[in-house]
Protein backbone atom coordinates (compact mmCIF):
# COMPACT_ATOMS: atom_id res chain seq x y z
CA UNK A 1 0.00 0.00 0.00
CA UNK A 2 2.99 2.64 -0.99
CA UNK A 3 2.13 6.27 -1.82
CA UNK A 4 -1.13 5.98 -0.12
CA UNK A 5 -2.38 9.35 1.13
CA UNK A 6 -2.15 9.86 4.77
CA UNK A 7 -4.17 12.39 6.77
CA UNK A 8 -2.19 15.98 7.80
CA UNK A 9 -0.63 14.31 11.01
CA UNK A 10 -0.52 18.20 12.37
CA UNK A 11 -4.55 17.45 12.23
CA UNK A 12 -4.73 14.02 13.67
CA UNK A 13 -6.46 14.19 16.65
CA UNK A 14 -9.59 12.28 16.46
CA UNK A 15 -11.39 11.38 19.19
CA UNK A 16 -10.42 8.22 20.37
CA UNK A 17 -11.72 5.35 22.89
CA UNK A 18 -9.71 4.52 25.56
CA UNK A 19 -8.10 1.06 24.06
CA UNK A 20 -7.26 3.08 21.17
CA UNK A 21 -8.45 0.29 18.77
CA UNK A 22 -10.17 1.69 15.25
CA UNK A 23 -13.53 0.05 14.41
CA UNK A 24 -12.68 0.96 10.47
CA UNK A 25 -9.23 0.55 8.92
CA UNK A 26 -9.29 1.38 5.19
CA UNK A 27 -6.29 1.16 3.02
CA UNK A 28 -7.30 1.15 -0.86
CA UNK A 29 -6.76 1.56 -4.36
CA UNK A 30 -9.21 1.71 -7.07
CA UNK A 31 -9.02 3.14 -10.42
CA UNK A 32 -12.57 4.00 -12.22
CA UNK A 33 -12.31 4.26 -15.88
CA UNK A 34 -15.54 5.80 -17.91
CA UNK A 35 -14.69 7.55 -21.26
CA UNK A 36 -11.50 7.30 -21.44
CA UNK A 37 -11.04 9.74 -18.27
CA UNK A 38 -9.75 7.95 -15.23
CA UNK A 39 -10.35 8.56 -11.36
CA UNK A 40 -7.90 7.51 -8.57
CA UNK A 41 -9.19 6.79 -5.66
CA UNK A 42 -5.98 6.13 -3.15
CA UNK A 43 -6.89 6.45 0.65
CA UNK A 44 -5.82 4.79 3.96
CA UNK A 45 -6.97 6.10 7.50
CA UNK A 46 -8.52 5.02 10.20
CA UNK A 47 -11.56 5.61 11.72
CA UNK A 48 -12.07 5.43 15.74
CA UNK A 49 -14.88 7.97 17.10
CA UNK A 50 -18.36 6.70 16.85
CA UNK A 51 -19.60 9.34 14.84
CA UNK A 52 -17.25 9.94 12.08
CA UNK A 53 -18.01 12.13 9.41
CA UNK A 54 -16.59 11.97 5.33
CA UNK A 55 -16.71 15.61 4.73
CA UNK A 56 -15.84 16.51 0.96
CA UNK A 57 -16.89 17.81 -2.38
CA UNK A 58 -18.99 16.32 -4.87
CA UNK A 59 -16.54 13.65 -7.18
CA UNK A 60 -13.96 13.24 -4.48
CA UNK A 61 -14.93 9.18 -3.84
CA UNK A 62 -17.38 9.52 -1.03
CA UNK A 63 -19.83 7.05 -2.17
CA UNK A 64 -17.44 4.68 -3.47
CA UNK A 65 -15.46 4.58 -0.27
CA UNK A 66 -19.04 3.72 1.22
CA UNK A 67 -19.62 1.48 -1.15
CA UNK A 68 -16.00 -0.22 -0.86
CA UNK A 69 -16.71 -0.63 3.44
CA UNK A 70 -20.11 -2.00 2.16
CA UNK A 71 -18.76 -5.01 0.00
CA UNK A 72 -20.39 -3.37 -3.23
CA UNK A 73 -17.33 -2.32 -4.66
CA UNK A 74 -14.30 -4.71 -5.32
CA UNK A 75 -10.80 -2.53 -4.83
CA UNK A 76 -8.11 -3.24 -7.01
CA UNK A 77 -5.45 -2.80 -4.10
CA UNK A 78 -7.07 -3.42 -0.69
CA UNK A 79 -7.32 -3.56 3.18
CA UNK A 80 -10.19 -3.00 4.66
CA UNK A 81 -11.03 -4.40 9.19
CA UNK A 82 -13.45 -4.07 11.30
CA UNK A 83 -12.70 -3.70 14.53
CA UNK A 84 -9.48 -5.48 13.58
CA UNK A 85 -11.61 -8.35 11.85
CA UNK A 86 -10.05 -8.27 8.22
CA UNK A 87 -13.13 -8.49 5.42
CA UNK A 88 -11.39 -7.57 2.48
CA UNK A 89 -7.50 -7.92 1.68
CA UNK A 90 -5.46 -8.17 -1.62
CA UNK A 91 -1.95 -8.55 -2.86
CA UNK A 92 -0.26 -6.53 -4.91
CA UNK A 93 -1.62 -4.33 -7.88
CA UNK A 94 -4.71 -5.75 -9.80
CA UNK A 95 -4.39 -8.87 -7.48
CA UNK A 96 -7.51 -11.28 -6.69
CA UNK A 97 -9.15 -10.72 -3.28
CA UNK A 98 -7.12 -13.40 -0.96
CA UNK A 99 -10.28 -12.29 1.82
CA UNK A 100 -13.29 -10.88 0.13
CA UNK A 101 -16.34 -11.08 2.48
CA UNK A 102 -19.70 -10.76 0.30
CA UNK A 103 -21.72 -7.57 0.78
CA UNK A 104 -24.56 -9.61 2.25
CA UNK A 105 -22.57 -10.96 5.13
CA UNK A 106 -20.93 -8.21 6.34
CA UNK A 107 -23.78 -6.80 8.30
CA UNK A 108 -23.21 -3.18 7.15
CA UNK A 109 -25.94 -0.79 7.00
CA UNK A 110 -25.73 1.55 3.73
CA UNK A 111 -28.07 4.16 3.48
CA UNK A 112 -27.63 5.45 0.03
CA UNK A 113 -28.58 8.90 -1.38
CA UNK A 114 -31.46 6.97 -3.83
CA UNK A 115 -33.40 5.48 -0.93
CA UNK A 116 -33.82 2.30 -3.08
CA UNK A 117 -37.34 1.56 -1.48
CA UNK A 118 -38.83 -1.84 -2.80
CA UNK A 119 -41.85 -0.42 -4.98
CA UNK A 120 -43.27 -3.79 -4.70
CA UNK A 121 -43.59 -3.85 -1.13
CA UNK A 122 -45.16 -1.58 1.38
CA UNK A 123 -43.38 0.71 3.57
CA UNK A 124 -43.88 -2.16 6.79
CA UNK A 125 -43.11 -4.36 3.79
CA UNK A 126 -39.56 -2.82 2.96
CA UNK A 127 -38.72 -2.63 6.65
CA UNK A 128 -39.30 -6.17 7.34
CA UNK A 129 -37.23 -6.96 4.28
CA UNK A 130 -34.48 -8.12 6.60
CA UNK A 131 -35.81 -8.89 9.93
CA UNK A 132 -34.43 -11.78 11.51
CA UNK A 133 -37.84 -11.96 13.84
CA UNK A 134 -39.90 -15.03 13.16
CA UNK A 135 -42.66 -13.90 15.08
CA UNK A 136 -45.20 -11.47 13.39
CA UNK A 137 -45.86 -10.03 16.40
CA UNK A 138 -42.31 -9.07 17.25
CA UNK A 139 -41.98 -8.31 13.72
CA UNK A 140 -44.72 -5.76 14.02
CA UNK A 141 -43.40 -3.92 17.23
CA UNK A 142 -39.81 -3.55 15.73
CA UNK A 143 -40.98 -2.47 12.57
CA UNK A 144 -43.39 0.19 14.65
CA UNK A 145 -40.49 1.43 16.54
CA UNK A 146 -38.09 1.54 13.83
CA UNK A 147 -40.81 3.97 11.96
CA UNK A 148 -41.22 6.04 15.19
CA UNK A 149 -37.61 7.07 14.89
CA UNK A 150 -37.72 8.13 11.63
CA UNK A 151 -41.08 9.64 12.04
CA UNK A 152 -42.90 7.77 9.61
CA UNK A 153 -45.29 5.76 11.81
CA UNK A 154 -48.17 6.93 10.13
CA UNK A 155 -46.81 5.53 6.35
CA UNK A 156 -46.57 1.77 7.29
CA UNK A 157 -49.33 0.83 5.14
CA UNK A 158 -48.77 3.46 2.39
CA UNK A 159 -47.03 1.82 -1.02
CA UNK A 160 -43.75 3.42 -2.04
CA UNK A 161 -45.64 5.28 -5.17
CA UNK A 162 -47.64 7.17 -2.59
CA UNK A 163 -44.66 8.64 -0.58
CA UNK A 164 -42.47 11.88 -1.16
CA UNK A 165 -38.91 11.53 -1.63
CA UNK A 166 -38.15 12.70 2.09
CA UNK A 167 -40.51 10.05 3.29
CA UNK A 168 -39.23 7.08 0.94
CA UNK A 169 -35.51 7.92 2.29
CA UNK A 170 -37.08 7.83 5.76
CA UNK A 171 -38.78 3.93 5.64
CA UNK A 172 -34.52 3.29 3.70
CA UNK A 173 -33.64 4.18 7.23
CA UNK A 174 -35.81 2.54 9.50
CA UNK A 175 -35.45 -0.96 6.78
CA UNK A 176 -31.54 -0.23 7.19
CA UNK A 177 -31.73 -0.38 10.76
CA UNK A 178 -33.89 -3.55 10.81
CA UNK A 179 -31.47 -5.69 9.43
CA UNK A 180 -29.39 -4.68 13.01
CA UNK A 181 -25.86 -3.77 11.59
CA UNK A 182 -22.50 -3.35 12.92
CA UNK A 183 -21.62 -0.85 11.42
CA UNK A 184 -23.88 2.09 9.70
CA UNK A 185 -23.09 3.97 6.49
CA UNK A 186 -24.69 6.92 5.69
CA UNK A 187 -24.52 8.70 2.38
CA UNK A 188 -26.07 12.04 2.48
CA UNK A 189 -28.96 10.22 4.13
CA UNK A 190 -30.87 13.30 5.08
CA UNK A 191 -30.88 15.57 2.30
CA UNK A 192 -34.34 14.84 0.87
CA UNK A 193 -34.98 16.00 4.50
CA UNK A 194 -36.57 19.48 5.36
CA UNK A 195 -33.91 20.67 8.28
CA UNK A 196 -36.26 20.55 11.26
CA UNK A 197 -37.13 17.17 10.58
CA UNK A 198 -33.42 16.27 9.28
CA UNK A 199 -31.83 17.48 12.78
CA UNK A 200 -34.94 15.35 14.71
CA UNK A 201 -34.46 12.42 12.60
CA UNK A 202 -30.75 12.65 12.82
CA UNK A 203 -30.60 12.82 16.19
CA UNK A 204 -32.85 9.83 16.98
CA UNK A 205 -30.37 7.90 14.84
CA UNK A 206 -27.66 8.50 16.60
CA UNK A 207 -29.30 7.96 19.83
CA UNK A 208 -30.13 4.59 18.35
CA UNK A 209 -26.79 3.69 17.16
CA UNK A 210 -25.57 4.96 19.94
CA UNK A 211 -27.52 3.20 22.51
CA UNK A 212 -25.94 -0.30 20.52
CA UNK A 213 -22.31 1.00 20.33
CA UNK A 214 -23.18 0.78 16.35
CA UNK A 215 -20.57 2.89 14.78
CA UNK A 216 -21.56 5.51 12.15
CA UNK A 217 -19.72 6.57 9.07
CA UNK A 218 -21.66 9.66 7.50
CA UNK A 219 -20.89 10.90 4.30
CA UNK A 220 -21.57 14.89 3.76
CA UNK A 221 -20.19 17.92 1.77
CA UNK A 222 -23.02 19.64 4.18
CA UNK A 223 -20.85 21.62 6.56
CA UNK A 224 -23.75 21.67 9.06
CA UNK A 225 -23.75 17.94 9.26
CA UNK A 226 -20.37 17.53 10.06
CA UNK A 227 -20.70 19.63 13.39
CA UNK A 228 -23.83 17.94 14.08
CA UNK A 229 -23.04 14.52 13.09
CA UNK A 230 -19.10 14.08 13.49
CA UNK A 231 -16.76 13.56 16.65
CA UNK A 232 -14.35 13.38 14.20
CA UNK A 233 -13.50 14.21 10.43
CA UNK A 234 -12.26 13.30 7.69
CA UNK A 235 -12.02 15.50 4.48
CA UNK A 236 -11.70 14.20 1.15
CA UNK A 237 -10.85 15.70 -2.26
CA UNK A 238 -9.93 14.22 -5.85
CA UNK A 239 -9.90 10.30 -4.24
CA UNK A 240 -7.78 11.32 -0.90
CA UNK A 241 -8.05 12.02 2.54
CA UNK A 242 -6.56 15.42 2.84
CA UNK A 243 -7.27 15.74 6.99
CA UNK A 244 -8.35 13.71 9.68
CA UNK A 245 -9.28 15.10 13.26
CA UNK A 246 -11.98 17.00 15.29
CA UNK A 247 -14.33 18.91 13.41
CA UNK A 248 -13.58 22.34 14.98
CA UNK A 249 -9.60 21.93 14.31
CA UNK A 250 -9.97 20.17 10.61
CA UNK A 251 -12.34 22.76 9.51
CA UNK A 252 -10.65 25.47 10.75
CA UNK A 253 -7.30 24.96 8.74
CA UNK A 254 -9.48 24.03 5.87
CA UNK A 255 -10.88 27.37 6.01
CA UNK A 256 -7.32 29.64 6.65
CA UNK A 257 -5.77 27.29 3.62
CA UNK A 258 -8.85 28.11 1.34
CA UNK A 259 -8.20 31.84 2.42
CA UNK A 260 -4.27 31.75 1.53
CA UNK A 261 -5.80 30.15 -2.06
CA UNK A 262 -7.64 33.39 -2.28
CA UNK A 263 -5.41 35.64 -1.63
CA UNK A 264 -2.93 34.30 -3.59
CA UNK A 265 -5.27 34.72 -6.50
CA UNK A 266 -5.90 38.21 -5.42
CA UNK A 267 -4.75 41.25 -6.44
CA UNK A 268 -1.81 43.28 -4.22
CA UNK A 269 -4.10 46.24 -3.27
CA UNK A 270 -6.29 43.09 -1.73
CA UNK A 271 -3.58 41.10 -0.03
CA UNK A 272 -1.63 43.96 1.71
CA UNK A 273 -5.62 44.93 3.31
CA UNK A 274 -5.80 41.49 4.01
CA UNK A 275 -2.16 41.01 5.61
CA UNK A 276 -2.99 44.88 7.70
CA UNK A 277 -6.19 43.63 9.07
CA UNK A 278 -4.69 40.04 10.14
CA UNK A 279 -1.65 42.49 11.81
CA UNK A 280 -4.25 44.02 13.90
CA UNK A 281 -6.28 41.05 14.64
CA UNK A 282 -3.09 39.87 16.50
CA UNK A 283 -2.02 42.80 18.16
CA UNK A 284 -5.74 43.06 19.54
CA UNK B 1 -62.85 -29.04 -35.38
CA UNK B 2 -60.24 -32.21 -34.50
CA UNK B 3 -60.98 -31.89 -30.34
CA UNK B 4 -58.55 -34.50 -29.83
CA UNK B 5 -55.59 -31.81 -31.89
CA UNK B 6 -57.17 -29.46 -29.97
CA UNK B 7 -56.27 -30.44 -26.63
CA UNK B 8 -53.19 -32.01 -27.40
CA UNK B 9 -52.16 -28.80 -28.73
CA UNK B 10 -53.23 -26.85 -25.22
CA UNK B 11 -51.34 -29.54 -23.56
CA UNK B 12 -48.07 -29.38 -25.30
CA UNK B 13 -48.21 -25.58 -25.32
CA UNK B 14 -49.24 -25.52 -20.98
CA UNK B 15 -46.30 -28.70 -20.27
CA UNK B 16 -44.18 -26.59 -23.21
CA UNK B 17 -44.68 -23.23 -21.06
CA UNK B 18 -44.16 -24.21 -17.75
CA UNK B 19 -40.47 -26.40 -18.25
CA UNK B 20 -39.50 -22.87 -20.67
CA UNK B 21 -40.02 -21.19 -17.52
CA UNK B 22 -38.26 -23.47 -15.34
CA UNK B 23 -35.39 -23.57 -17.56
CA UNK B 24 -35.17 -19.65 -18.99
CA UNK B 25 -35.30 -17.64 -15.47
CA UNK B 26 -32.13 -18.95 -13.99
CA UNK B 27 -30.68 -18.70 -17.74
CA UNK B 28 -31.90 -15.68 -18.15
CA UNK B 29 -30.57 -14.67 -14.36
CA UNK B 30 -27.17 -15.57 -15.37
CA UNK B 31 -27.14 -14.14 -18.87
CA UNK B 32 -28.85 -10.01 -17.13
CA UNK B 33 -25.75 -10.34 -14.62
CA UNK B 34 -22.76 -12.15 -15.33
CA UNK B 35 -19.85 -10.92 -17.13
CA UNK B 36 -18.04 -13.75 -18.54
CA UNK B 37 -16.73 -13.80 -21.60
CA UNK B 38 -19.11 -17.28 -22.56
CA UNK B 39 -22.57 -15.04 -22.27
CA UNK B 40 -22.06 -13.91 -26.09
CA UNK B 41 -21.97 -17.66 -27.15
CA UNK B 42 -25.12 -18.38 -24.66
CA UNK B 43 -26.67 -15.92 -26.28
CA UNK B 44 -26.48 -16.49 -29.62
CA UNK B 45 -27.27 -20.47 -29.25
CA UNK B 46 -30.35 -19.16 -27.23
CA UNK B 47 -31.19 -16.89 -30.31
CA UNK B 48 -30.63 -19.53 -32.97
CA UNK B 49 -33.94 -21.03 -33.19
CA UNK B 50 -35.63 -18.04 -34.15
CA UNK B 51 -33.21 -17.69 -37.34
CA UNK B 52 -32.88 -21.16 -37.67
CA UNK B 53 -35.66 -22.66 -40.00
CA UNK B 54 -37.75 -25.30 -38.18
CA UNK B 55 -36.96 -28.07 -39.93
CA UNK B 56 -32.91 -27.56 -39.56
CA UNK B 57 -34.03 -27.98 -35.94
CA UNK B 58 -36.56 -30.97 -36.26
CA UNK B 59 -33.99 -32.53 -38.13
CA UNK B 60 -31.17 -32.38 -35.70
CA UNK B 61 -33.35 -33.39 -32.96
CA UNK B 62 -34.52 -36.29 -34.72
CA UNK B 63 -31.17 -37.26 -34.93
CA UNK B 64 -29.87 -36.82 -31.95
CA UNK B 65 -32.82 -38.40 -30.63
CA UNK B 66 -32.96 -41.86 -32.59
CA UNK B 67 -31.05 -44.63 -32.31
CA UNK B 68 -28.22 -43.26 -34.98
CA UNK B 69 -26.50 -41.42 -31.30
CA UNK B 70 -25.48 -42.91 -28.51
CA UNK B 71 -27.68 -40.26 -26.50
CA UNK B 72 -30.32 -41.26 -28.54
CA UNK B 73 -29.87 -44.84 -27.97
CA UNK B 74 -29.62 -44.76 -23.87
CA UNK B 75 -32.59 -42.54 -23.52
CA UNK B 76 -34.66 -44.92 -25.55
CA UNK B 77 -33.19 -47.72 -23.07
CA UNK B 78 -33.74 -45.39 -19.61
CA UNK B 79 -37.59 -44.82 -21.51
CA UNK B 80 -38.40 -47.78 -22.82
CA UNK B 81 -39.48 -46.53 -26.20
CA UNK B 82 -37.68 -43.65 -28.57
CA UNK B 83 -38.75 -39.83 -27.67
CA UNK B 84 -38.58 -39.27 -31.40
CA UNK B 85 -42.23 -39.94 -32.52
CA UNK B 86 -43.74 -39.57 -28.85
CA UNK B 87 -45.72 -36.48 -26.53
CA UNK B 88 -42.21 -36.25 -24.84
CA UNK B 89 -40.14 -35.96 -27.89
CA UNK B 90 -43.03 -32.66 -28.90
CA UNK B 91 -41.96 -31.18 -25.98
CA UNK B 92 -38.49 -31.77 -26.09
CA UNK B 93 -38.58 -30.08 -29.68
CA UNK B 94 -40.74 -27.57 -28.47
CA UNK B 95 -39.41 -26.40 -25.13
CA UNK B 96 -35.80 -25.78 -27.36
CA UNK B 97 -37.52 -24.14 -30.27
CA UNK B 98 -39.74 -21.88 -27.96
CA UNK B 99 -36.41 -21.27 -25.96
CA UNK B 100 -35.45 -17.98 -27.30
CA UNK B 101 -39.20 -16.64 -26.68
CA UNK B 102 -38.88 -17.09 -23.23
CA UNK B 103 -35.44 -16.06 -22.76
CA UNK B 104 -35.48 -12.66 -24.14
CA UNK B 105 -38.13 -10.88 -22.33
CA UNK B 106 -36.96 -12.48 -19.18
CA UNK B 107 -33.11 -11.59 -19.91
CA UNK B 108 -34.47 -7.36 -20.89
CA UNK B 109 -37.01 -7.41 -17.76
CA UNK B 110 -33.95 -8.78 -14.72
CA UNK B 111 -31.95 -6.43 -16.45
CA UNK B 112 -34.16 -3.11 -16.29
CA UNK B 113 -34.42 -3.63 -12.49
CA UNK B 114 -32.82 -0.73 -11.15
CA UNK B 115 -29.31 -1.89 -10.17
CA UNK B 116 -30.05 0.10 -6.48
CA UNK B 117 -32.89 -2.52 -5.60
CA UNK B 118 -30.66 -4.74 -5.56
CA UNK B 119 -27.36 -3.00 -3.95
CA UNK B 120 -30.06 -2.54 -0.94
CA UNK B 121 -30.90 -5.80 -0.91
CA UNK B 122 -27.26 -7.19 -1.00
CA UNK B 123 -26.53 -4.95 2.38
CA UNK B 124 -29.81 -5.92 3.81
CA UNK B 125 -27.79 -9.72 4.27
CA UNK B 126 -29.80 -10.98 1.18
CA UNK B 127 -27.55 -13.70 -0.80
CA UNK B 128 -27.79 -14.27 -4.74
CA UNK B 129 -30.82 -16.15 -5.27
CA UNK B 130 -32.73 -14.76 -2.67
CA UNK B 131 -32.25 -11.51 -4.33
CA UNK B 132 -33.33 -13.07 -7.50
CA UNK B 133 -36.62 -14.51 -5.40
CA UNK B 134 -37.85 -11.27 -3.36
CA UNK B 135 -36.49 -8.39 -5.93
CA UNK B 136 -35.95 -9.29 -9.19
CA UNK B 137 -39.01 -12.06 -9.93
CA UNK B 138 -41.38 -9.54 -8.32
CA UNK B 139 -39.86 -6.46 -10.41
CA UNK B 140 -39.85 -8.03 -13.79
CA UNK B 141 -43.40 -9.79 -13.37
CA UNK B 142 -44.17 -8.10 -16.92
CA UNK B 143 -41.43 -9.52 -17.94
CA UNK B 144 -42.68 -13.30 -16.55
CA UNK B 145 -45.86 -13.13 -18.28
CA UNK B 146 -44.63 -11.68 -21.34
CA UNK B 147 -42.31 -15.03 -21.26
CA UNK B 148 -45.02 -17.01 -20.55
CA UNK B 149 -47.58 -15.97 -23.04
CA UNK B 150 -45.38 -15.57 -25.95
CA UNK B 151 -43.74 -19.45 -25.34
CA UNK B 152 -47.41 -20.60 -25.09
CA UNK B 153 -48.98 -19.07 -28.28
CA UNK B 154 -45.49 -19.60 -30.04
CA UNK B 155 -45.79 -23.63 -28.83
CA UNK B 156 -49.34 -23.20 -30.34
CA UNK B 157 -48.55 -22.01 -34.00
CA UNK B 158 -45.18 -24.58 -34.45
CA UNK B 159 -45.50 -26.60 -37.11
CA UNK B 160 -42.10 -27.32 -38.84
CA UNK B 161 -40.24 -29.02 -35.39
CA UNK B 162 -43.52 -30.92 -34.51
CA UNK B 163 -43.90 -32.76 -37.99
CA UNK B 164 -39.90 -33.37 -38.10
CA UNK B 165 -39.92 -34.85 -34.29
CA UNK B 166 -43.50 -36.03 -34.27
CA UNK B 167 -44.84 -37.02 -37.25
CA UNK B 168 -48.09 -37.24 -37.50
CA UNK B 169 -50.02 -39.64 -35.40
CA UNK B 170 -53.37 -38.87 -34.26
CA UNK B 171 -53.89 -38.51 -30.87
CA UNK B 172 -50.09 -38.58 -29.77
CA UNK B 173 -48.13 -36.28 -31.85
CA UNK B 174 -51.08 -34.69 -33.94
CA UNK B 175 -51.45 -31.24 -33.42
CA UNK B 176 -54.05 -28.62 -34.93
CA UNK B 177 -51.31 -26.82 -36.91
CA UNK B 178 -50.50 -29.99 -38.87
CA UNK B 179 -54.59 -31.22 -38.44
CA UNK B 180 -54.91 -27.67 -40.48
CA UNK B 181 -52.00 -28.85 -43.08
CA UNK B 182 -53.98 -32.30 -43.42
CA UNK B 183 -57.33 -31.08 -44.53
CA UNK B 184 -55.46 -28.51 -46.52
CA UNK B 185 -54.05 -31.54 -48.53
CA UNK B 186 -57.37 -33.56 -47.95
CA UNK B 187 -59.28 -30.52 -49.74
CA UNK B 188 -61.38 -29.96 -46.68
CA UNK B 189 -61.29 -25.80 -46.92
CA UNK B 190 -64.63 -25.73 -44.63
CA UNK B 191 -62.50 -27.36 -41.65
CA UNK B 192 -59.04 -26.10 -42.35
CA UNK B 193 -61.10 -22.65 -42.16
CA UNK B 194 -62.14 -23.17 -38.67
CA UNK B 195 -59.03 -24.86 -37.70
CA UNK B 196 -56.81 -21.45 -38.91
CA UNK B 197 -59.65 -19.58 -37.91
CA UNK B 198 -59.24 -21.38 -34.21
CA UNK B 199 -55.73 -20.89 -34.06
CA UNK B 200 -55.93 -17.23 -35.25
CA UNK B 201 -57.89 -16.09 -32.06
CA UNK B 202 -55.85 -18.23 -29.49
CA UNK B 203 -52.73 -15.98 -30.89
CA UNK B 204 -54.75 -13.09 -30.68
CA UNK B 205 -56.44 -13.43 -27.74
CA UNK B 206 -53.43 -14.59 -26.04
CA UNK B 207 -51.39 -11.60 -27.37
CA UNK B 208 -54.34 -8.81 -26.20
CA UNK B 209 -53.80 -10.47 -22.80
CA UNK B 210 -50.30 -9.95 -22.85
CA UNK B 211 -50.54 -6.35 -23.85
CA UNK B 212 -53.81 -5.36 -21.32
CA UNK B 213 -51.83 -6.84 -18.16
CA UNK B 214 -48.81 -5.25 -18.83
CA UNK B 215 -48.38 -2.16 -16.41
CA UNK B 216 -47.35 0.40 -19.64
CA UNK B 217 -50.61 -0.55 -21.15
CA UNK B 218 -52.62 0.75 -18.41
CA UNK B 219 -53.80 4.47 -18.99
CA UNK B 220 -52.25 6.76 -16.27
CA UNK B 221 -53.54 8.87 -13.69
CA UNK B 222 -53.03 12.27 -16.23
CA UNK B 223 -54.37 10.34 -19.27
CA UNK B 224 -57.71 10.30 -17.52
CA UNK B 225 -58.16 13.69 -17.25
Amino acid sequence: MSNASIPDPELADPVRPANNTPWLTVHMEHRFHHNGAGFHLHLAFSAYAQRTVVFGPSGSGKSSLLRAIAGLLKPDVAAIEFHGTTVCKTIGAGGQPRIFIPAEKRRVGLVMQSPAVFPHLTASGNVAFAMREKDRAAQKEKITQLLEIVEAESLAARWPRELSGGQLQRIAIARTLAAEPTILLLDEPFAALDAPSRQRVSTNLHHWARKRGIPVLTVTHNLEEVFAAGDEVLTMEEGRVMAQGTPERVLTMQRERLLQVLLHAAPAPVREEAHRSSENDRAG
Amino acid sequence: MDTVALLLTLRLALVTTVILLLIAVPLACWLAFTGSRAKVFVQAVCALPIVLPPTVLGFYLLVALGPRTAFGRALTHLLGHPLAFSFAGLVVGSVIYSLPFAVQPLVTGFAAVDRSMLDAATTLGSGRWDRIRRVVLPLSRGSLLTASVLSFAHTVGEFGVVLMIGGNLPGATRTLSIALYDQVQDFQYAQANRTALFLLAICLVALMLLYSLRPESRPRSSDLV
